[in-house]
């Protein structure tokens, strides 16, 4: 594979024919006549021949020393063929801190645990068999509350972490002492964030099989296929070259399929006993005990300013329930210290996190990756202190915000930057002065129903994040005889578009339509290397990545045309699917043609390879500091909402959001990412609810788990801000989890903008809400 | 030991169809993993989230709640047959075009259900639509665009149903 | 779950209820509680599984001479767009519109939302606020017997009712509302529709000059079973709807009513929203 050429990303490339760009059009998505007539077929549409099913034995007790399995019983029904226990595969541990075996042999310690899997004819045998499987426990005291988790003398989830302490994470810079000392205000707040879940409407799943050549061939769901394959081989013992993942269309991501998770291997290890592939497919009861969830934070916050309203100092600790095991959710404060440090001009921070094991469900990657815990404390403190100070809220954010070009104290350098427009822009468009001053002054009114706005923005990664040592893209790009392209990427589509921006940003280069191009991107076996879809960061890496291979191909096309029609490279373009001349768009001849004529000829090397490796950006140092993504997303969210006092029902009627974006790709798939990451916060602001009990979840289903319906969506009002990023492909930044991270602390502001009273813990139900009106008096 | 079944005869998508089934399955089993009509889905299980949905007799209905015995002499029509349907064409483009798919695990049932109510409330506003549409779970779009699919089709057939009406004036 | 054994779809009630006379039987009507229930294996099913569905009867909706006949199988959208009950009973439209989706509306019964006795279920309140009668059909002596009984009597507890094992409950009946009838239904969910109820209220009545006559007023959610809340209604009966007496029902419903703690809301909320709610419904009426 070769990279781009040295300098061929700066810039779009130069176009002659006026209105021809896709870029900024409204392209409808490649997958979506499949997907809308349903014919796609996900993991859960798919059977091998042969194919058996699996379940999983969970553990029923929170913490317990395994005492003894008895699988007679299970075994002895018909249609069943393997049962496994941890004494059946290795005890490797999965995660984060490498401390989740698949299956677990000793002891268990959630509600989740894997004991034994079953794999049978038919998944209601298998589940049968599962059910008669005999678990002997000695129960162990358990820990369910994350404050309990340290207490001196708690009982230890794990032997080898003193303290139960999973992780801790600790960040600094400037003299947060001195800050407080020179700060004329200073507000401290405790913040409870709950659990939420994916809900990705497709359960989790996976089917494995073993190829007669011992090659084995994964059908997954999974965010990161590169990574999974080396994965699986350290857990497998193999060669992770014998590994092929291929992936079906996914019903949802939201980051939930970023880590392995236990069934995962359980899944191979049954198909490898049985010799027969193996189907493992959630229930939906199971999706909701037994995948990850949004990370829950205990955050205080103590932050100060001056009396001219500039920012002095953070002081932020963090206790992160990081459940039984390690998966990402415990390292979310990668993320959370940037908002913490970098989200307006910061002279002086102090980051702290321990996140502690209990034995509550763990928290995986989701959408937003503890942004939307960090923005919800430090956008209240920025109304707050903006109160102290007697400015409005946005003045006082305009007075912190950066500009281009900075470098925040933490080393983010921020080569765009809208925040300043998207401030403007969001407040203008809402009317947002006008609409805080009436709210504030009609609180009194005597009304039972109240309307309030509420103003947050957010910083988050919008060019990549170098989380793992690499965070490269590659594609393969190849021309046919008849003028197909077939663009073969590392990046998987997940609903979020990005199959289509990538075939979007090829067109553009090559002047072909939307039909030309196929893209590839879900079979490892086929498509280059990609770290996976996360952070943000597909559209940003795998669309430089597809740009650099797409201008090698039209360098190539252009000059073999000159050669035939025995004209200046320089006087040559491509447009609509023809070789045309520049100076008077004439048609020199149709790309298919040219690429015919050069059939099996010299020139006909017509496969190109390519790579993006996000370079500005090098690993943070030990401290967390330096640059951690070649570009930073930047939005404000201005949102009006209507409380009504008499219940604490919180309506959210209107979400003003200005986002910069670096540059509108693809309009339609933009405007879709926007509208849906803020309904996603609208659920965690103000419906969903995942209750956890003493280890127990006691909603695991939509019954009583509430998504947001069509009804409840609030009116949306986006606006783009176009800082055209000059690392972004054609200049567009990352943009898929932004929308969701402000929603929350701008809700909260509102509620407190409607009614005087600041609710520091989520989700804002009816109940919690009426409980703080009525505390306050206010109700 | 085989579980008590019956034999039932209905129209599936047009063409008559006998089939045994055990008394318990659902329709969504029926459809799924004994016809291989996969285009309805599992989401819950539950009638919660309207991934499965399907017309029986023109109206839509959750297949995981209905006994599949309960289909004797019914008429259903699935995803399949909609999008096999020329006149269900534009319903299907209208999601296609407005942006309406994502991961698109919700999108047949939002087509079915986006069908019926077309099919009953040719006059309806945006409020109506969403209503319409509230037994459908939706984790990527955020539902703007999939209440602007089924408008855009409230507002083409209005206007040919005016032309008729000129038409028939004239 | 289990399986039933045997299967029969009877095409009248008569062979209905000969065929509940048997004993052992599980009823089958909409399924939107029966399948999800069975799945979750809190229901197990008996002998035999008697789809009722083919019963034209069933699905009935008719008038005769003072009273309004509602068959069990009406479904909840036939509630919301059957014009003869939108004309006569506007309150079950308005319920109806709060019921769960379309999708569920459209197989969800009269009967079966009864029957599932739900302390939630949305129907209740509204009927109990109407008066409404149930009927119910079975086999003795060798032939079909019908008898009716005041929906307040028919919920003995948490999915429990007064249906016999050998009893169809086949329609429900509703006295015609007399003129100036009012009546109102509300329901407190965290969505519009799709929710089950953290409370519901009904509030029924004869309005004339700021007056409630005939005031009935019904809740669900707060109790083991749907309720009638009689010392509010006492309290309303023939009063203006002035502040003094809108507090002093509210505050009589809160004590009447005994709600529970769950995921849903905490007992200590649902009575804050009895009397809350209480208070607003009776509002509104003082100003319509």
């Amino acid at each position: 594979m070769r990279g781009p050429d040295p300098e061929p990303v700066a810039g779009p490339a130069p176009r002659t024919i006026e209105g021809a760009s896709l870029i900024g059009q409204r392209i409808s998505k490649l997958d979506a006549p499949d997907k809308a007539s349903g014919r796609a077929r996900y993991i859960h549409d798919l059977n091998l021949p042969g194919q058996l099913h699996a379940k999983i034995r969970r553990s029923d007790r929170l913490h317990a020393r395994i005492v003894s399995i008895d699988t007679s019983r299970a075994a002895a029904l018909p249609g069943v063929h393997v049962i496994l226990t941890a004494q059946d595969i290795p005890q490797r541990g999965l995660g984060v801190n490498k401390d989740n075996p698949a299956l677990k042999g000793e002891k268990v310690r959630s509600l989740r645990d894997e004991i034994a899997a079953v794999a049978a004819e038919t998944p209601e045998i298998a589940a049968a068999a599962a059910r008669l499987i005999e678990v002997q426990y000695e129960d162990l005291p358990a820990i369910t509350d994350a404050a309990a988790a340290r207490a001196p003398g708690a009982p230890l989830l794990h032997d080898n972490k003193p303290g139960n302490l999973a992780l801790t994470f600790d960040y600094e810079h400037g003299d947060v002492a001195l800050g407080e000392r020179e700060s004329d205000f200073v507000v401290e707040d405790t913040f409870r964030l709950h659990y939420v879940t994916h809900c990705c409407m497709g359960v989790s799943g996976m089917i494995a099989e073993f190829q007669p050549n011992g090659r084995l061939l994964l059908y997954s769901n999974t965010q990161v296929p590169f990574l999974h394959k080396r994965e699986f081989a350290e857990i497998l013992e193999m060669d992770p070259g014998d590994i092929r993942i291929i992936q079906p269309p996914i019903g949802g991501g939201f980051g939930s399929k970023l880590d392995i998770y236990p069934f995962e291997p359980i899944c191979v290890f049954l198909a490898r006993a049985a010799r027969r592939p193996v189907k493992l497919v959630y229930t939906r009861e199971e999706e909701f005990i037994a995948s990850p969830t949004r990370q829950p934070v205990i955050l205080t916050l103590r932050s100060g300013c001056r009396k001219d309203g500039t920012l002095t100092f953070r002081t932020c600790t963090t206790l992160h329930d990081n459940g039984a095991y390690t998966s990402w959710g415990a390292t979310t404060p990668f993320v959370m210290m940037q908002t913490i440090s970098s989200l307006y001009r910061l002279p002086h921070c102090r980051y702290h996190t321990d996140a502690v094991y209990t034995n509550n469900p763990y928290a995986g990657s989701f959408r937003g990756y503890g942004n939307l815990q960090a923005t919800f404390a430090v956008e209240q403190h920025m109304d707050r202190l903006a109160e102290a100070a007697g400015m409005d809220p946005l003045s006082f954010r305009l007075k912190n915000a950066q500009d281009p070009g900075e470098t925040s104290l933490a080393g983010l350098h921020f080569r765009t930057c809208g925040l300043k427009d998207c401030l403007r822009t969001a407040a203008e468009r809402s009317e947002f002065p006008v609409r805080h001053r009436r709210a504030a002054a009609a609180r009194n009114d005597g009304s039972r129903v109240k309307r309030g706005v509420g103003m947050a923005s957010m910083l988050h990664v919008g060019g990549g994040a170098k989380i793992y040592p690499s965070d490269g893209c590659g594609t393969i790009l190849k021309l046919d005889d008849f003028g197909r392209v077939t663009v073969m990427t590392g990046a998987s589509e997940i609903g979020q578009g990005s199959e289509t921006v990538i075939a979007q940003l090829v067109c553009e280069e090559l002047g072909l339509p939307m039909s030309a191009v196929t893209v590839v991107n879900n079979d490892t076996d086929i498509t280059p290397w990609d770290v996976g879809v996360h952070a943000s960061r597909t559209t940003f890496i795998a669309g430089n990545a597809a740009i650099g291979a797409a201008r090698l191909a039209r360098e190539k096309i252009l000059r073999a045309a000159a050669r035939l029609a025995k004209s200046d490279v320089d006087s040559l373009d491509l447009h609509a699917g023809n070789i045309i001349r520049k100076n008077d768009g004439e048609i020199v001849m149709p790309f298919a043609k040219l690429l015919r004529a050069l059939h099996f000829s010299e020139q006909a090397d017509l496969v190109m390879t390519s790579f993006y490796y996000e370079p500005p950006s090098k690993h943070q140092d030990k401290t967390f500091k330096g640059d951690v993504s070649a570009a930073y997303a930047w939005a404000t969210q201005v949102i009006e909402v209507e409380v009504d006092t008499d219940t604490g029902m919180v309506r959210l009627l209107k979400v003003t959001a200005a986002h910069d974006v670096g540059r509108v790709l693809n309009r339609l798939g933009i405007e879709g990412q926007i509208e849906g990451g803020i309904v996603m916060g609208q659920g965690y602001a103000v419906t969903e609810d995942l209750v956890i009990e003493n280890g127990v979840c006691r909603n695991p289903a939509f019954r009583d788990y509430k998504l947001v319906t069509a009804p409840e969506i609030p009116e949306m009002d986006i606006s783009f801000i176009e800082t055209m990023d000059g690392e972004g492909p054609q200049g567009a930044k990352g943009v898929g989890e932004a929308p969701a991270i402000c929603v929350a602390a701008a809700v909260a502001n509102a509620i407190y903008n409607a009614t005087g009273v600041r609710i520091c813990a989520l989700p804002y139900t009816p109940e919690r809400v009426y409980r703080a009106l009525h505390a306050a008096g206010a109700g | 030991m085989k579980p008590p079944a019956r034999e039932i005869t209905f129209t599936l998508n047009g063409r008559p169809r006998s089939v045994e089934v055990p008394l318990t399955l659902s329709a969504l089993e029926l459809l799924r993993d004994v016809l291989g009509l996969t285009g309805t889905k599992y989401a819950c299980g539950e009638g919660e989230c309207g991934a499965c949905t399907i017309l029986v007799d023109d109206r839509s209905l959750c297949s995981c709640l209905l006994f599949a015995v309960d289909l004797d002499g019914r008429a259903v029509t699935t995803i399949e047959g909609i999008a096999a349907d020329d006149a269900s064409e534009p319903l299907i483009q209208a999601f296609v075009n407005a942006g309406a798919v994502q991961c698109g695990f919700c999108t047949p049932g939002l087509v079915v259900q986006a069908r019926h109510f077309l099919a009953h409330h040719a006059n309806a506003d945006r409020a109506a639509i969403k209503r319409a549409l509230e037994g459908n779970l939706c984790r990527c779009t955020g539902y703007q665009k999939i209440i602007d699919a089924v408008a855009e089709r409230v507002a083409a057939l209005h206007e040919r149903g005016e032309e008729k009406d000129a038409r028939s004036r004239s | 779950m289990n399986s039933p054994a045997a299967y029969l779809v009877p095409a009248s009630v008569d062979e209905a209820a000969g065929a509940l006379s048997r004993g052992n039987a599980t009823v089958l009507a909409g399924g939107t509680d029966l399948m999800p229930q069975a799945n979750q294996g809190v229901r197990v099913f008996r002998h035999t599984l008697i789809n009722i569905n083919r019963i034209a009867e069933l699905k009935a909706v008719s008038r005769s001479g003072d009273w309004l006949r509602i068959g069990a199988l009406v479904s909840v959208t036939d509630l919301l767009q059957n014009s003869t009950l939108r004309g006569i009973c506007p309150m079950l439209a308005e319920t109806a519109d709060h019921f769960a989706s379309d999708q569920i509306r459209n197989a969800a019964t009269v009967g079966g939302n009864l029957c599932n006795a739900s302390p939630a279920g949305d129907l209740s309140p509204p009927l109990l606020a109407l008066d409404a009668s149930v009927e119910m059909a079975c086999h003795r002596d060798g032939r079909l017997q019908r008898r009716s009984l005041p929906l307040d009597q028919f919920f003995l507890g948490p999915r429990r009712t007064a249906l016999a094992e050998n009893e169809l409950l086949t329609a429900v009946q509703i006295p015609l509302p007399p003129p100036r009838h009012y009546g109102r239904f509300f329901k407190l969910g965290i969505r519009p529709a799709l929710d089950i109820a953290i409370i519901s209220v009904a509030l029924a009545g004869v309005l004339e000059n700021r007056k409630l006559n005939r005031v009935r007023v019904a809740f669900g959610a707060v109790a083991p079973t749907p309720l009638r809340a009689r010392r509010a209604e006492a309290l309303l009966e023939g009063r203006i709807l002035d502040e003094e007496t809108i507090r002093a029902a509210a505050q009589a419903a809160r004590e009447e009513v005994t709600p529970i703690t769950d995921v849903r809301a905490s007992a200590w909320y649902r009575s804050e929203m009895v009397s809350s709610m209480m208070r607003r419904l009776l509002h509104e009426a003082a100003g319509a």
